[in-house]
């Protein structure tokens, strides 16, 4: 059933310049939240070392902001974990979908592709990867933004850690680490179901945060997906009546 | 163990947490697949787990529930620049802006 256009696009090197023209004005999106992430990092007491060791580690913009608040409030490391699969989670959807683009590519790659996967090149590489045939081409048109979205990250992490130090410390730069979290929400909850698992799991986790373990966390976020679910099934329900 | 240290093997969990997620699926390619059922629940944890961290991020202060404050404000003016603006740069200069400026109004 595959599609092979009339001149199919073949080779790394074209594959990856054509990923790279497209990704280029969308990565500009990057700036701001590396550069927060930097400065967050720093918030939340770590040295530049372990700032940038963090960011080699973990390159995941959500993974890290959203962990921040419980290493520096030294919440149990299980707690800790469990939060960044959480929010890590809408990646093992993503990789299932776009994994048949890597057929005819090997293991090493595949592992490479995998780790340096973000919203911004799944959007930007799932039609392709799906619809062209040769293999070089499309791991070009693949490595090129995400390798590209990786020097961008490091970089403007790296500047946010030292600006960091010129900023006083009644400007609660924290807080600028809730605001970049609250940028991703936004255009998540603009579905309802969406929202009703948001509020859900906001709200208990607000109500809850006396349990011990910060163990609220993690039943607010079982709430908010059973919500968000039962939403979307009464959605289906009254669409259908 | 020392902090720093913890730390380490924090980021390393971290990590893998990370990665093991996106790369699965690439790197086992068609030899498995997700339940459907287990797919569409799975799409509301990462929108739970944000609100679960923002929320009582905004609505507690020194652990006590503050509901009225300039984070809500300023919660309010980063989502509005959120919704109605693609700029990324706004969400932060609204947000920090509302934050800073009560704290200097209210003299706190």
């Amino acid at each position: 059933m595959s599609i092979v256009p009339q001149s199919s696009p073949h080779g790394f090197r074209a594959g990856a310049r054509e990923g790279f023209v497209v990704f280029l004005p969308i990565s500009v999106g990057l700036v701001p939240w590396a550069l927060v992430m930097g400065m967050a990092m720093v918030g939340a007491g770590f040295t530049p070392v372990q700032a940038m060791g963090m960011n080699l580690i973990v390159f995941a913009g959500t993974a890290q902001l959203g962990t921040l608040p419980l290493i520096a409030a030294a919440a149990p490391l299980w707690l800790i974990v469990v939060t960044a699969l959480a929010l890590n989670l809408r990646f093992v959807i993503f990789s299932a979908a776009i994994a048949p683009g890597f057929r005819g590519i090997g293991t090493p790659k595949r592992w490479l592709a995998g780790h340096l996967l973000t919203d911004g090149v799944f959007a930007t590489c799932l039609d392709k990867m799906m619809h062209v045939d040769d293999p070089p081409w499309r791991l070009g048109y693949y490595l090129a933004p995400a390798v590209w979205s990786w020097l961008l990250w490091q970089f403007f992490t790296l500047a946010g850690i030292f600006a960091a130090g010129y900023i006083p410390k009644q400007w609660s730069l924290e807080f600028m680490a809730t605001i970049a979290l609250i940028v991703l929400l936004v255009p998540l909850a603009r579905a309802r179901p969406m929202l009703v698992a948001a509020i859900v799991a906001g709200g208990s986790a607000t109500l809850l945060r006396g349990m011990p373990l910060r163990l609220g966390i993690v039943v607010a976020i079982c709430a908010g997906i059973a919500a968000g679910f039962a939403a979307e099934h009464r959605e289906h329900q009254e669409r259908r009546s | 163990m020392s902090y720093d240290a913890s730390l380490w093997l924090t980021f390393i969990l971290i990590g893998l947490a990370t990665t093991l997620p996106r790369a699965g699926f690439i790197v086992l390619g068609n030899r498995v697949a997700l339940p459907p059922v287990l797919q569409r629940a799975l799409r509301y944890a990462p929108a739970a787990a944000l609100a679960a961290i923002i929320v009582p991020d905004v609505l507690v202060t020194a652990g006590d529930l503050e509901i009225f404050s300039p984070k809500l404000a300023a919660t309010a003016a980063a989502i509005a620049a959120a919704l109605w603006s693609r700029n990324p740069w706004l969400p932060f200069i609204a947000g920090m802006g509302v934050l800073l400026g009560l704290r200097q109004l209210l003299g706190a």
